[in-house]
């Protein structure tokens, strides 16, 4: 029971990769950057969710995805356009999914009412455009079906199956044209056609040649049991294709060699032959042509129709680069541009020309046949396309490419799921291999080694290497912020529609890296930041047009490094803060003076201040009042800092920086009775050494700091951890003037400040157990525990010392 | 060393020694990760007596304790030749601090007796058995009790 759980919980994290892949794949539909391979994504993406739904036995899951994956079939098969309309319906559909998903994964109800809603309306788009395709053609029309599906196989039935039959209705005979300097016929594919002339007419025949990449097998696929699965399909020929086959001496076991052509004869349509095949996608090279079959669609679409005609007309000179209109230029292309990829470049493409070309003489419809290529109008050596019949992936990034390189296709990266446990132990050892190589130098330095001695030298490449190793083992715990960025589109759609707003989401940075424990952290606050941006800082579409902008808002998503830190930014195009208001406000709840003078950035960060909304009505977006404070407290918490600019009119911009890293933090190091202590630098406003007069006492043993007309309580870090009895003075000291979480100031007073470092946080707990007043640990330089001080319990720690005190202690 | 393998058999157990100040202690060896020498420890505040601190253990933070204190023994104050014995318990990790390592022991069950009734709660606590080899009296520390202290002080 335990595994099937394990298992479900795997299912479930690849839902999440699957439904995001989903969502891009949707979003670039939107954007009109998709192409046919982004609708296969889609469709793929959510034909997973609900095989695997399946096999758990999540039934609503089940049938809700088969509605959604049956319009998706419907999209790919061009059967239903995907127009504007059907993608925003199609990118709600994918948001329910991920809602069912969800209420499955928690045994949760999903909202029925919003998924049976969702079904009538996906259902209504499958019957309602399924019917305006032409009746009569069967789903089995493959030469429609296919350019889109898989472009490159376009070739074989498209140009060949409609036509075979129509050259009998206009009488064309097959003819021979000589054309010199065409030497070659050594070619596959036209051997392929070749059968296929042979054949026609006759059973359903289909050539499948699969030749299987060393990934396929290293994914723990079998080839034989493909073999066997096209077995039964129909009655099968095979032949091995082992002309890859090495000599032993230069055979890699691992790699893969081997290729097969299956002849399948079977009433069966291309679909199912993919089916078999359908796990191994892009681990092999697969072509499926269709053996030499009678048309089963006599309703040929209008641009078959116009080939005809041509195919008709007395033949033309054939000049295969004469511009021929042709419906699927971007296929073409697209094989042309796969097929150049996957051939060494020594390998010239004139001889493919020489192939294509007999093997249409042979036929007699050479310019049908070459049409869809050499309508290509810039396209180089044209005619190389008809030729090659390749696989997917390298189509798809052919076809990417064809169209100016929009959208690089999702490169299917390989990646392997580690233990972080184990990662943290490698950071750990890693850590420990820095402080060990210091202490190592401080010895060599202690010996009175030279600096060009071998010793110090090889030191010298030992402490780089360690370096780069640990900027390695940080590399491996690094995450792009992707995976954060990637629930945004549907919280700002959620959000539009809930406030009546229209709104764009713009990201920017997605590969930004940053640590995986600040990433699972920058969640919330990015959340509450769109959720405020639209909400507070578009406008409605009637506003924006009003102000001479355009109805749809834009919110911008974006991450960036700037100085050892990831800064995320989110910026509107909408009013900007009401600087006014947000000072009326602030006067209205006691927060300011109403005297008091602010400049334009201090008014604009008063809505950080607690208990500041400026919704005049609490929505249900931003949240019930707690609003920004509530955000900047908890980037604070991180050792973040958050800041917003805003323009009147043009609409404003949160910043948030946060270390890359929870793992190390930017702190003082200082002194204190013979102690080292780190104080985060995140809570230090700034560090002074005090004026005896700007010292003063306050009771019998309190005492002030007086900073610019303030006065802010003294605490001796010493006393307060019991280093001491008595405080130093504080000008004989270094004072640290610190702000903690609410707001509070105290000014800390250690006796030297060592300076500024960079220190990797030990836990505490993990062997010993929490220490008031001490946040965490680290290990210095020369290998000592330094104790990382907790601002903020420390001033707590001296406000319940005070009452303690028969006297006022120190006035705060 | 001594060599009192009386029989092979699955009760036998073997035991590091050591000593603090006049007194021989052991414990289990299962639990023990490593021995090393003496290194300043860092203090830290709001701490029982007998934590001196902690140190830095390949990358973890290691609390040392002071077994002399922790048994209400004379604590000497710690020398090159003082030894950290880090063991393993209830999931932590922790150093003890003790005079110097003795012995490696391997008795069986048998051997090791009660511990008689003492008036001395620390006795009664922390130590789980004597076994008497060659008319040395060690005691057997049960680890597991100096640990849940802790969890008493946190409380």
């Amino acid at each position: 029971m335990d595994e099937l759980e394990e298992i479900k919980v795997t299912f479930f994290q690849e839902c999440d990769e699957l439904m995001a892949d989903c969502e891009v794949g949707l979003l670039a539909m939107e954007a009109g950057t998709g192409d046919a391979e982004t609708i296969n994504a889609v469709f793929r993406a959510v034909h997973s969710v609900k095989g695997g739904a399946g096999a758990f036995g999540l039934e609503a899951l089940v049938r809700y995805a088969h509605v959604f994956e049956t319009l998706m079939e419907e999209v790919r098969s061009q059967r239903v356009v995907a127009e504007p309309e059907l993608v925003r319906c199609l990118l709600r559909a994918a948001d329910v999914l991920a809602d069912q998903i969800t209420a499955a994964r928690i045994h949760g109800r999903p909202n029925e009412a919003a998924t049976a809603a969702m079904v009538v309306e996906l259902e209504g788009w499958i019957t309602g455009h399924a019917g305006a395709a032409p009746a009569d053609a069967p789903p089995a029309s493959a030469g429609l079906d296919a350019p889109i599906e898989f472009a490159p196989v376009a070739f074989a039935p498209m140009a060949l199956d409609p036509i075979a039959p129509a050259s009998d209705d206009f009488g064309f005979q097959p003819m021979t044209i000589a054309i010199p300097d065409l030497p070659d016929l050594d070619f596959q594919p036209s051997q392929a056609v070749m059968d296929i002339l042979a054949d026609a007419p006759g059973p359903a025949v289909w050539l499948v040649t699969f030749k299987p990449h060393s990934d396929l097998y290293a994914k723990a696929n079998e080839a034989a049991l493909l073999l066997r699965e096209l077995e039964r399909l129909g009655s099968v020929e095979t032949t091995l294709d082992e002309s890859d086959l090495p000599d032993l001496e230069n055979m890699e076991a691992e790699s893969a060699y081997l290729g097969w052509t299956v002849r399948l004869t079977a009433e069966i349509e291309e679909a199912a032959i993919r089916e078999v095949f359908e796990f191994v996608d892009g681990d092999c090279e697969l072509t499926i042509c269709r053996d030499g079959a009678a048309p089963e669609s006599e309703a040929a679409a209008d641009p078959i129709a116009a080939l005809l005609a041509q195919a008709a007309a007395p033949m033309p000179v054939i000049d295969p680069i004469a511009p021929i209109p042709t419906p699927q230029p971007a296929d073409a292309a697209a094989a042309l541009m796969a097929e150049l990829a996957a051939k060494p470049p020594s390998e010239t493409p004139i001889p493919r020309l020489a192939a294509a070309a007999p093997a249409s003489d042979e036929f007699g419809f050479t310019p049908t046949a070459a049409a869809p290529v050499a309508s290509l109008p810039d396209a180089p050596v044209a005619l190389a396309a008809p030729a090659p019949v390749e696989m997917a992936p390298a189509a798809a990034a052919a076809q990417a490419a064809v169209k100016g390189g929009a959208a690089p296709p999702a490169a299917s990266q390989a990646t392997i799921r580690v233990d972080p446990e184990r990662i943290d132990k490698l950071i750990d050892l890693v850590g420990e291999l820095v402080i060990n190589q210091a202490m190592l130098a401080q010895r060599v330095a202690e010996h009175g080694f030279a600096p060009s001695s071998n010793i110090a030298m090889g030191l010298d490449e030992l402490e780089q290497l360690t370096r780069s190793i640990q900027d390695g083992v940080m590399a491996i715990r690094a995450q792009s912020v992707k995976s954060v960025f990637q629930r945004m589109p549907r919280l700002v759609r959620e959000v539009a529609a809930q406030t009546r707003k229209q709104a764009r989401l713009v990201t920017d940075g997605e590969a930004t890296e940053v640590d995986k424990t600040v990433i699972e952290r920058l969640s919330d606050p990015i959340t509450h930041m769109l959720r405020n941006a639209i909400d507070h800082g578009l406008e409605t579409p009637a506003e924006r047009i009003e102000a001479g902008k355009p109805a749809e808002g834009t919110v911008r998503l974006a991450a960036l490094h700037r100085g050892g830190r990831i800064v995320i930014e989110v910026s509107d195009d909408g009013r900007g803060i009401n600087r006014p208001r947000v000072r009326q406000i602030a006067i209205d709840k006691n927060l300011i003076q109403p005297d008091a003078v602010l400049t334009d950035e201090e008014t604009d960060n008063l809505i950080f201040l607690p208990g500041f909304s400026t919704a005049s009505v609490v929505s249900d977006i931003s949240g019930r009042g707690v609003g920004m404070d509530v955000v900047r407290r908890s980037v604070q918490a991180l050792g973040g800092r958050i800041s917003i600019a805003s323009r009147p009119g043009e609409g404003s911009t949160f910043t948030l920086s946060l270390p890359l890293t929870l793992a190390v933090l930017d702190g003082m190091v200082v002194d204190v009775a013979g102690h080292t202590l780190v104080v985060p630098l995140t809570a230090i406003i700034e560090s002074l050494r005090p004026k005896a007069d700007e010292v003063r006492a306050l009771g019998p043993q309190g005492s002030v700091l007086a900073v610019r007309d303030s006065y802010v309580p003294l605490i001796d870090i010493g006393c307060v951890f019991g280093f001491r009895k008595v405080p130093i003075a504080p000008n004989e000291g270094v004072v640290l003037l610190i702000e903690s979480e609410d707001g509070t100031r105290a000014a800390l007073v250690a006796d030297d400040i060592q300076g500024q470092r960079q220190v990797v946080i030990k836990s505490l707990e993990s062997n010993y157990r929490q220490v008031e007043g001490i946040a965490a640990a680290t290990i210095l330089g020369d290998g000592r525990v330094a104790l990382i001080a907790d601002v903020d319990a420390m001033v707590a720690m001296r406000r319940r010392a005070a009452p303690a005190d028969p006297v006022l202690y120190a006035a705060e | 060393m001594s060599e009192h393998q009386v029989q092979a058999g699955s009760d036998r157990r073997e035991f590091i020694a050591f000593c603090i100040g006049e007194q021989e202690f052991c414990v289990d060896i299962m639990s023990v990760r490593e021995i090393r020498g003496w290194a300043p420890a860092t203090p830290l505040p709001q701490t029982p007596d007998f934590i001196r601190g902690v140190i830095n253990l390949r990358g973890a933070v290691l609390p040392i304790m002071e077994l002399a204190t922790r048994l209400g023994l004379q604590a000497n104050e710690p020398t090159v030749r003082s030894v950290i014995i880090v063991v393993a318990t209830g999931g932590r990790t922790v150093g003890l601090l003790v005079d110097a390592v003795s012995d490696i022991l391997s008795v069986t069950q048998g051997v090791i007796q009660p511990t008689p009734d003492m008036a001395c709660d620390r006795v009664k606590t922390f130590v789980r058995g004597l076994i008497s080899i060659d008319s040395r009296m060690i005691s057997e520390i049960a680890l597991e009790r100096l640990m849940p202290e802790l969890d008493a002080i946190a409380a």
